[in-house]
């Protein structure tokens, strides 16, 4: 049952000994954890910052790259879903990550080459990277 | 042409595992993989409901992993996270290689592309056997092959899942022009559909055996082809045909096509080491509960 999942997995939380995860927005937050859970062969997941571009995408981007995940990833109402989110831990396999990449060059008409997905990690990654491919059209 | 491949491609061969055979002991050693076998362990998480199990296999796991575990958005998320952590340890430490691994004591790394391993803890007197997982999950199940002397790529997928984009643009987009002419040439809706995503978890399962990411091995630059031996379908093997020269992708590969708990198709993809005429890989299936049991499952051959 969800809920007794729910109540369960809450209290496990509290035997995690890095109570304290830092999330900031512009700082490429250091992930100690190693997404090991499964090796998907595209993997969204731990970016160098050196890729991220200098425009910041507009918060109407973030918003529809939110929906399309959201809808891809079947994510619940009580969840939030941000520019911060990241793709691994709301869930997607490969599969969802390829949809999600294939919705997003539908909705905005642009292309996205295999290097550049594998640095997304973020919504806020795939809305700055819309942008960049965007504004090259 | 066309229309032969596509009898094959719904032909092959894909072996249901659904029947117990029998419960073994959670203790007694079991013996690794033949370099000529696969084995393949699977765990449901509606399966697992006890608190203090999960409570356990939290103990199991790294601080790392922990911390990964409970970075999943939901609970749903987290138990399959969990889950997955738990089957990999308990499975490796199962085969009970040395007194000194246990499923606590694994530590495991990624390669230089993000594919996790174990690193052993050598000695001069101790040198671990060559031994290979890996892991792919969805919501409803959790899958771990493991092999010896051969990397080794799995990927599972509910039969059910349906797909956001229309099937044969999502090819058009990812896939091969010749694999998506068989896809195009399979009329029935839900026929197409499930040869899709067979067709996908084989794809998925060798790049993943190759290790090099998703962008070392796009899927458009090779086709999975289905090759008669003789004129039984179910003989047909599979094979990698490299679409670009020069080409980085190997194809001494060898598959195998799994239906897991009536529920899942699964792929498996691993090193072909100059068996003849293609013998067809042998798979030992295990359903497990991590710590608690396991049972062997026996094939039914099923020729659809």
């Amino acid at each position: 049952m969800a809920s007794v999942a729910g109540s369960f997995m809450a209290s496990l939380s509290s035997h995690k000994p890095n109570q304290t995860l830092t999330r900031a927005s512009n700082l490429n937050a250091v992930s100690l954890a190693i997404s090991g859970k499964s090796f998907p062969s595209l993997k969204l997941s731990s970016a160098p910052s050196r890729f991220r571009v200098s425009c910041a995408a507009t918060p109407e981007t973030v918003d529809k790259v939110c929906h399309i995940v959201r809808k891809q990833l079947a994510v619940p109402e009580g969840t939030a879903v941000t520019g911060e989110s990241k793709f691994a831990t709301l869930g997607a396999d490969s599969l969802d990550t390829v949809e999600i990449v294939m919705g997003l060059e539908e909705e905005f008409g642009i292309s996205v080459e295999e290097e550049s997905a594998q640095t997304i990690a973020t919504v806020q990654d795939a809305a700055d990277l819309i942008e960049k491919l965007v504004s090259k059209k | 042409m066309l229309p032969y491949f596509s009898k094959l491609g719904s032909k092959m061969k894909i072996r249901c595992f659904d029947q117990k055979m029998f419960c073994t002991s959670a203790f007694s050693p079991l013996q690794l993989p033949s370099r000529m076998e696969t084995h393949l362990w699977y765990v449901l998480p509606n399966e697992v409901k006890s608190q203090s199990l999960l409570s356990q296999y939290v103990d199991l796991l790294s601080p790392h992993e922990k911390d990964h575990v409970f970075s999943m958005r939901g609970d749903e998320l987290q138990k399959s996270a969990l889950l997955a952590r738990a089957l990999v340890r308990t499975t490796i430490s199962r085969y009970q290689i040395h007194s000194h691994v246990s499923p606590t004591s694994l530590v495991f790394r990624k390669n230089a592309h993000g594919k996790p391993e174990v690193i052993w803890e050598e000695s001069d007197d101790w040198h671990p056997p060559p031994l290979h997982f890996n892991l792919s999950h969805t919501s409803s199940l959790i899958a771990c092959g493991v092999t010896v002397g051969s990397p080794i790529g799995i990927d599972v997928e509910e039969k059910q899942r349906t797909m956001k984009n229309r099937i044969l643009s999502f090819a058009k987009r990812y896939f091969s022009r010749e694999e998506v002419e068989v896809l195009s040439a399979i009329s029935d809706a839900e026929v197409q559909r499930h040869e899709f995503i067979k067709l996908w978890t084989l794809k998925e399962a060798y790049v993943k055996a190759l290790g090099i990411g998703f962008s070392g091995a796009p899927f458009n630059t090779f086709t999975i082809r289905f090759r008669a031996a003789n004129s039984r379908p179910e003989d047909s093997t599979i094979a990698i045909v490299p679409l670009e020269k020069p080409t980085n992708l190997t194809t001494n590969w060898q598959f195998a096509q799994v239906e897991l708990a009536g529920t899942h198709y699964a792929a498996i993809c691993r090193q072909n080491d100059g068996f003849p005429g293609g013998e067809s890989m042998k798979v030992i299936v295990r359903k497990t509960i991590p710590l608690v049991e396991e049972n062997r499952i026996d094939s039914v051959d099923d020729l659809s």
